[in-house]
């Protein structure tokens, strides 16, 4: 019989132990999410995906696999812009905004980034 | 009643037509071969290379020198990829009917586009570049890809027919604003 209380005893502690550990809104507690990058590619002449949600402080990199050159501009007003990114070029953006962007140079590619609530 | 700046235009569009109609007659007689196919992508790309630079020279709007810039840009871009492939698979560009038409239809296109200055020369060149990609992006589609043999060249050619459609479109919406 004692060895079967201090068996419940030491359960017992375990489960509480685990509790203590579980409880409270603690860092240990919180979804912590490191910066993710993500790749959008441009290829026959559209931006792949051209819709894409990320966080806040993602980071997303254009690359320029198609044929021609082209550019990453904020639409409608390039108010942010890579350079002219020539065949196999890449653009680098910290994302902190929804943003809708176009290629310039051709002005009928248009996409989407959107930033998670 | 047609003015004649109303008849110019309509010549300018005739003669774009006229000039890439040989590539839909032939498409119904000869088969090309890879190397006449090579001459006639890299012919069809300089022409319109050809044209951009001589908007650059005598349009002032900033729409068709930004269009025209972009269509140097991306023919030569086109023309140095199809270059290189030629040159890995050792094929030599080979004239042929289809290139002569092209090439006679772009003297008789300059001489027009040449004749004429200011707004009338912004929408005959604007309506030229509309006829001619619709024109080429026909033959790309229905006759250049299918005839070609090699894998590579028919993917270039593949690869180059969204970059078509889209600088139809452009020169579309470019001519609507004449």
């Amino acid at each position: 019989m004692k060895h079967l209380m201090r068996l419940y005893g030491i359960w017992m502690g375990c489960i509480i132990l685990l509790l203590s550990c579980n409880s409270g809104a603690g860092p240990a507690n919180q979804a912590i999410t490191a910066p993710q990058k993500d790749t959008i590619i441009i290829k026959m002449m559209a931006f792949q995906p051209a819709d894409i949600t990320v966080n806040a402080g993602d980071t997303i990199v254009w690359i320029n696999e198609d044929i021609v050159a082209h550019d990453v501009s904020h639409w409608p007003d390039k108010s942010w812009h890579s350079d002219t990114l020539q065949p196999h070029d890449s653009f680098v953006k910290i994302i902190e905004d929804s943003s809708t962007y176009f290629c310039s140079i051709h002005p009928t590619m248009k996409a989407q980034f959107s930033v998670k609530e | 009643m047609l003015t004649n700046k109303h008849l110019g235009n309509r010549l300018v569009v005739a003669v774009a037509l006229i000039f890439c109609s040989p590539i839909m007659e032939v498409q119904a007689q000869d088969k090309l071969t890879d190397p006449e196919i090579a001459s006639v992508a890299v012919t069809a790309n300089q022409i319109d290379v050809n044209y951009g630079k001589i908007a650059i020279k005598k349009s002032k709007n900033a729409d068709i020198r930004k269009f025209a810039e972009t269509m140097i840009n991306d023919h030569e871009s086109i023309i140095k990829q199809a270059a290189a492939l030629a040159t890995k698979l050792n094929v030599t560009p080979q004239s042929n009917a289809v290139t002569k038409s092209l090439l006679d239809g772009e003297v008789t296109a300059t001489k027009i586009l040449n004749a004429k200055k200011g707004k009338a020369f912004d929408k005959a060149y604007a309506d030229n570049e509309a006829a001619y990609h619709e024109a080429v992006v026909g033959a790309v589609k229905t006759k250049l890809i299918p005839e070609t043999q090699n894998a590579e060249l028919k993917s270039l050619l593949e690869s180059v027919v969204p970059l078509l459609d889209h600088h139809l479109q452009m020169a579309k919406d470019l001519a609507a604003k004449f």
